[in-house]
């Protein structure tokens, strides 16, 4: 098994965790005895300890175990802080710091050293820890050296990033009206030039657009305060996870999807996440736990929000259903459980007065349902009685830059991402007895002229083969005109006006900026 | 308020200054298939993608061929953009807010019809999409 790309997430994922608990260390320097801030510093430890166990990376557990120690003895009041235990916790911070960027690995007997000392001193209690330290003339120095972090990142404004964009493709529409630039007779030397040009500014431009990709951490980042203050409206303690960090999006898309976040995580706190009495009589910690999961998947990206709260008794809702909307109880046994969850998106279900332990659930989802929607994505909800509630934003790709075959088909040019591709083939006058194998696209939507023979084909390969026919469907062979190549295409999303026809999944720029149709095999008509 | 007056069918259509983002000329409009008729494709401009309405055809006439100097309105609102391709621009008007009666407007001797983008928007995503556009 490659471990790589969980070893990827891991440090990702630590390293944001880390700068959590210097900041939480900084605040608790001033207040040694805050319980609350103890308890969040715990939390931080404990889940890279958690990662740090799942990848075998013992050092780094170990090392955590005991900081954890520490802190929940803090936490719980057992021990006194003092100004010293706080500085050997940031030492600890920086030794998991230097450890998690090298998974786990010792390089230097330097290294080696300073781990040692440092469990040493934390297999100690913090009395006599910082007893140790009173008696000693001078205040604990720091066990290692941090090197200071390079500066590789610089904020700008998004509007900035739009303005060179704009700049840009100006400039690359001023050498298409500049007349000399388009005689004929130029001579080679200044054509060669002028290409060469052109194809500087369509890279620069390019690369100039994969700037409005923000990353699913950063986003996620923007609502720990909110979803805290929610919390502490409700008096709850809430946790929050996020997975998937790396993951990429277009910043517009995001930025829309601000508001029915927020919705989500108030219904998650105030409805889904019990009291903490009610939490501890169940057997759960607490305080609650809301993770917000990034994953890419095709040409989706999906966002879910998971509570462990007390979940929804799907017999409400179909007590409901019977009561308000009359169902009867065939219609209900027809309906699947996603069916059943889904109907408290429905704004019937927003505005009925269903029963009180539903109605938190319903009011205004119906409104987060219609905002995504009119993205051209998808809301859906699972829930587990007694465990977890689950919110699936699904949207149509965000802005990304993948890897597409781009081919034509009469007037028009299509693009299938290579992943979808096994091989590209030439047809011959001799494999026309094959003739069912082939899929021609002007038959199915009606588009080119069908008498024309085509000469190249894509075997595709699908991701999800359509039910019941996986050994035919896989394979299938795509005809096309002519096959421009494997190109690189900024995808942006099919918008409002397209969405409704399933087998376009996004609209790829080229290079030169000319625009393709990315398919969804799976839809194919 | 400023309107930018253009031709339909040799009618006079009026929108609003407000809505209007660019006008441009001679850029590539890509085809798509399985839209409606009056789609005429798409419009990569300044790093967003518009949808492309012919008015003629939106408004049920046959499409006029070969239009010279076809011109590109692009429209942005509130989270939402297209483009629209009228026959001619007439130019830029500034009329009296006529509050009574906002659909028609007297200019110079003509009735200018206003449009409202949202009305377009609104009937256009509601029209059938799978028509085959050849």
């Amino acid at each position: 098994m490659d471990l790589t790309k969980y070893e990827k997430i891991f440090s990702q994922e630590s390293d944001k965790y880390l700068k959590e608990l210097d900041d939480l260390l900084l605040n608790v320097e001033k207040d040694l005895s805050n319980q609350n801030l103890w308890t969040e510093i715990h939390g931080k430890i404990h889940s890279i300890k958690g990662m740090a166990r799942a990848l075998s990376f013992n050092r780094i557990s170990d090392l955590c175990h005991l900081m954890e120690e520490w802190c929940l003895k803090f936490q719980k009041g057992a021990s006194a802080c003092s100004a010293a235990s706080v500085q050997l916790i940031f030492d600890g911070s920086d030794i998991l710091r230097s450890l998690v960027s090298k998974s786990g690995r010792i390089e230097s007997l330097d290294e080696q050293k300073s781990y040692n000392t440092i469990i040493a001193k934390f297999q100690k209690s913090p009395e006599e820890y910082t007893e140790k330290n009173r008696n000693g003339a001078p205040a604990p120095a720091s066990v290692v050296q941090p090197k200071l972090a390079s500066i590789d990142h610089v904020k700008i404004r998004y509007s900035h990033i739009e303005e060179l964009l704009g700049l840009t493709q100006e400039i690359q529409l001023l050498v298409k009206r500049f007349p000399p630039l388009l005689q004929d007779n130029l001579s080679a030397g200044l054509k060669n030039w002028v290409d060469h040009y052109n194809t500087l500014m369509k890279t620069l431009y390019f690369q100039l657009a994969q700037l409005r990709l923000m990353s699913f951490g950063d986003f996620a980042d923007l609502f720990q305060k909110s979803i805290r203050n929610i919390a502490r409206e409700h008096n709850k303690g809430v946790n929050v996870q996020v997975l998937g960090s790396e993951i990429q999006a277009d910043i517009t898309i995001l930025e829309r999807l601000r508001e029915p976040m927020i919705h989500i995580f108030r219904n998650c706190i105030a409805h889904g996440i019990e009291s903490p009495e009610e939490r501890i009589g169940r057997n759960k910690t607490a305080e609650g736990r809301i993770t917000i999961e990034a994953k890419s998947e095709k040409e989706s990206l999906y966002i879910i929000i998971r509570d462990d709260g007390r979940g929804i008794d799907k017999s409400d809702i179909m007590r409901h259903l019977k009561e308000k909307q009359s169902l009867l109880d065939n219609d209900l046994n027809n309906m699947t459980e996603e069916e059943i969850f889904n109907t408290i998106l429905s704004p019937d279900f927003s505005t009925a007065k269903a029963t009180s332990d539903l109605s938190g659930r319903g009011i205004g989802m119906s409104v987060v349902a219609q905002t995504i929607e009119y993205m051209g994505g998808s809301l859906s909800i699972s829930s587990i009685l007694g465990k977890q509630t689950e919110f699936t934003i699904k949207l149509p790709i965000s802005l990304s830059v993948i890897y597409a075959i781009v081919f034509t088909v009469g007037k028009h040019t299509l693009a299938v991402p290579t992943l979808n591709v096994q091989s590209i083939g030439r047809l011959y006058e001799h494999s026309e007895n094959n003739a069912g194998l082939f899929y021609d696209l002007r038959k199915h939507i009606g588009i080119g002229d069908s008498e024309k023979r085509l000469s190249s084909f894509l075997t595709l390969k699908y991701a999800n083969p359509p039910a019941g026919s996986e050994s035919e469907m896989n394979g299938l062979k795509l005809l096309a005109e002519t096959i421009i190549g494997n190109r690189p295409l900024m995808v942006l999303p099919v918008g409002d006006c397209l969405s409704k026809i399933k087998l376009y999944s996004g609209i790829g720029i080229m290079e030169n900026g000319d625009i393709c149709i990315l398919l969804d095999v799976d839809n194919l008509p | 308020m400023k309107l930018l007056v253009f031709k339909v069918m040799n009618e006079l259509f009026g929108i609003e200054s407000q809505y209007i983002y660019r006008i441009i000329d001679d850029s590539k409009v890509t085809p798509v298939c399985l839209t409606p008729e009056c789609h005429e494709g798409l419009l990569y401009h300044r790093g967003e993608v518009f949808d492309v309405i012919n008015l003629a055809s939106f408004f049920g006439y046959p499409k006029k061929e070969n239009i010279v100097n076809e011109r590109i309105i692009i429209l942005k609102w509130i989270n939402k953009k297209m483009a629209i391709v009228p026959d001619d621009i007439a130019g830029m008007i500034w009329m009296e807010d006529n509050s009574e009666d906002k659909a028609d407007y007297n200019y110079d001797g003509h009735v200018v019809r206003l449009l409202n983008p949202d009305d377009i928007w609104k009937k256009l995503t509601g029209l059938s999409h799978g028509s085959n556009k050849i």
